[in-house]
């Protein structure tokens, strides 16, 4: 009997953690694709998701549209904002990396105040929708998490799909792995450019509507994603789509594990720690492998 | 400067500008750090730490708020240190990030330690500054705003006397020589991690203090408020804005952009006033990235 209870606490962990994996890799998505073509920090990513929450929230609270049918709005408002935003740091001067990065730290500050005076600082949740047991699973799962799940699945291969057998995902290739050179080939940059904020933006609408059924809304709430975002990004690598999918399986079962052992109050300092840990021991993640000091020769 | 001994009332100006000095101070204490090339974007680290250690030994041990501040300020050396040591190989947008991230660890433990620190109620009634009799004059900055702007004005000045030294003597040099090329500047005999040790050290201390001076002039702190992204932004714009090549520029934009916040966007946008702090990075390193002294100047000359 009591081996039982614990053969089943292990199957909803895993199953919790296959959920929660699936769902950062879904936030990390837009912010690996914009950060890997064009080397932008886009540290507003997380108040960007949060913008994307809010509006499917009050499309879906307001207006009775259902879930699913608030993706497409959000998406195309995020694809707008996504180009506002590249025409602001287009006219960022270099060291661009970090300055990308003051900017957005300054632009993430302007849309939580904006958030907080449009939306009130109220904590909202689209609701995590019914749950039940699944018999073959022997664990309880939920339809956000399904959702979830088969949404980031899907739009992880559908990027891995287009940046490799595509003609348009091999010029974004190489613009990865060397602007220059690219440019030289005769690719567009600055149109590649443009596509990877214009689908990261798209992205980061998909995921948003997403996270407010899964977290709780909150304007000042946006500095979690994009610390999340950005874990998954060092640890899959620029340009590896595939790896995203493993990296947020592997960060959501460390942080479920966290949350299970330690309590839900220390997953903000392990995540953390994570984050200091990759920026130490995988600097090459930040780096595609064309770039990477002292690998040309 | 002297000017609350001659013009009666005039409290709201007396406290605006009083801050505005107190946020210049912190400004100076974050250009230190970023006259070696790094920018850090998690100061609150410091500042929080050097909050809550003053506090809590107040509370604890009823030591004097003076000697309370300087252990602030020691605490915040610490993990000054501590950054030295676990991000020395880190440069950059990589620095900048590691830097946001440490604010989580400080902050989390003093939220979840209750028993210690009253985790995220906070911490209430920290005793204020005792009356002192600089030069017959009555001072006492829990009690009257006069002084507080007297005691902030101070702080300023001695951090802009500091951040002078540290521009103009050969420390100064040498960090300026680290920032433009480490390897060059190492293969001329600076020794670069000590400078480096030194700046992000002296950084954090003087940030601890100036936490430490917030807990006991405020007498409440929590968590979020002393371990915030709005403190740890604060810094940063004020210098980038000011000039944070000058040996003024960090006090000029805090001047300039502190009181423009209280005394007019926070009657225009009561809860949203931060937003001007993220405005004007924006368009400063846009428009003049090595801040309005410098563009002033050129204009100027």
């Amino acid at each position: 009997m009591e081996n039982l209870i614990v053969d089943f606490m292990w199957m909803q962990l895993l199953v919790n953690s296959l959920a929660l994996g699936s769902f950062y890799a879904l936030i990390a998505l837009g912010f690996a694709l914009i950060f890997g073509v064009t080397r932008t920090f886009n540290l507003a990513h997380g108040e960007l998701i949060l913008l994307g929450g809010y509006i499917s929230y009050f499309l879906f609270k307001g207006e009775g549209i259902h879930i699913l049918w608030t993706l497409p709005p959000s998406m195309l408002a995020l694809l707008g904002a996504a180009l506002v935003l590249h025409a602001i740091l287009r006219r960022v001067r270099e060291p661009y990396e970090l300055n990308t990065l003051v900017v957005t730290f300054g632009l993430a500050l302007v849309l939580q105040n904006a958030m907080l005076v449009i939306f009130t600082a109220d904590y909202r949740l689209i609701g995590h929708g019914r749950q039940f047991f699944l018999e073959s699973l022997d664990a309880y799962v939920s339809d956000t998490q399904i959702t979830v799940f088969l949404t980031s699945l899907l739009a992880t291969l559908s990027v891995h799909f287009l940046m490799r057998k595509t003609f348009l995902g091999k010029a974004l290739r190489a613009t990865i792995q060397d602007r220059e050179a690219a440019r030289l080939a005769g690719i567009h940059v600055d149109h590649m450019t443009l596509i990877a904020f214009g689908t990261g933006g798209a992205l980061i609408g998909l995921a948003g509507p997403l996270y407010a059924q899964t977290t709780y809304l909150h304007p000042f709430g946006g500095s979690e994603p994009t610390l999340l975002a950005i874990i998954v990004s060092i640890f899959a690598g620029v340009g590896r789509t595939r790896g995203l999918l493993l990296g947020g399986w592997l960060l959501g079962t460390i942080e479920s594990a966290t949350v299970f052992f330690l309590g839900g109050s220390w997953r903000e300092v392990v995540s953390a720690m994570i984050l200091i840990g990759l920026l130490l021991l995988r600097p090459e993640g930040l780096w595609s492998e064309r770039s990477k000091p002292g690998r040309e020769a | 400067m002297l000017w609350p001994l001659f013009v009666p009332g005039g409290d709201l100006y007396c406290r605006v500008l009083g801050w505005s000095f107190f946020f210049a101070a912190l400004a100076l204490a974050w250009n230190i750090l970023a006259l070696t090339g790094s920018i850090s974007i998690g100061h609150t680290a410091f500042f929080g730490l050097g909050a809550y250690t003053s506090a809590l030994m107040s509370h604890y041990t009823h030591l004097s708020p003076f000697i309370c501040v300087i252990l602030g300020g020691a605490s915040g050396m610490v993990y000054g240190a501590l950054w030295h040591f676990v991000f020395k190989p880190l440069r950059g947008a990589r620095f900048a990030l590691a830097t946001l991230a440490s604010v989580e660890i400080p902050r989390v433990i003093v939220d979840n330690w209750e028993g210690l620190t009253f985790g995220s109620l906070g911490l209430v009634g920290i005793e204020a500054f005792p009356g002192v009799q600089p030069g017959g004059m009555d001072l006492s900055p829990g009690e009257s705003l006069k002084s507080q702007y007297y005691l902030l004005l101070f702080m300023m000045a001695s951090y802009l006397l500091i951040h002078h030294r540290a521009v103009r003597s050969r420390w100064g040099w040498a960090m300026r020589a680290v920032r433009e090329d480490e390897t060059a500047a190492g293969s001329i005999g600076v020794p670069v991690h000590r400078i480096r040790f030194c700046a992000v050290t002296f950084s954090a201390v003087l940030t601890g203090i100036c936490g430490a001076v917030y807990s006991h002039l405020m007498g409440l702190i929590e968590p979020s408020l002393v371990f915030s992204l709005h403190l740890s932004a604060m810094p940063l714009v004020l210098s980038i804005f000011g000039g944070r090549y000058q040996i003024a520029g960090p006090v000029l934009g805090s001047l300039i952009l502190y009181p423009l916040d209280q005394l007019f966007f926070h009657a225009w946008f009561p809860s949203a006033h931060a937003a001007l702090y993220g405005l004007v990075i924006v368009l400063t390193l846009i428009h003049f990235p090595s801040g309005i002294g410098t563009w002033l100047q050129k204009k100027l000359t």
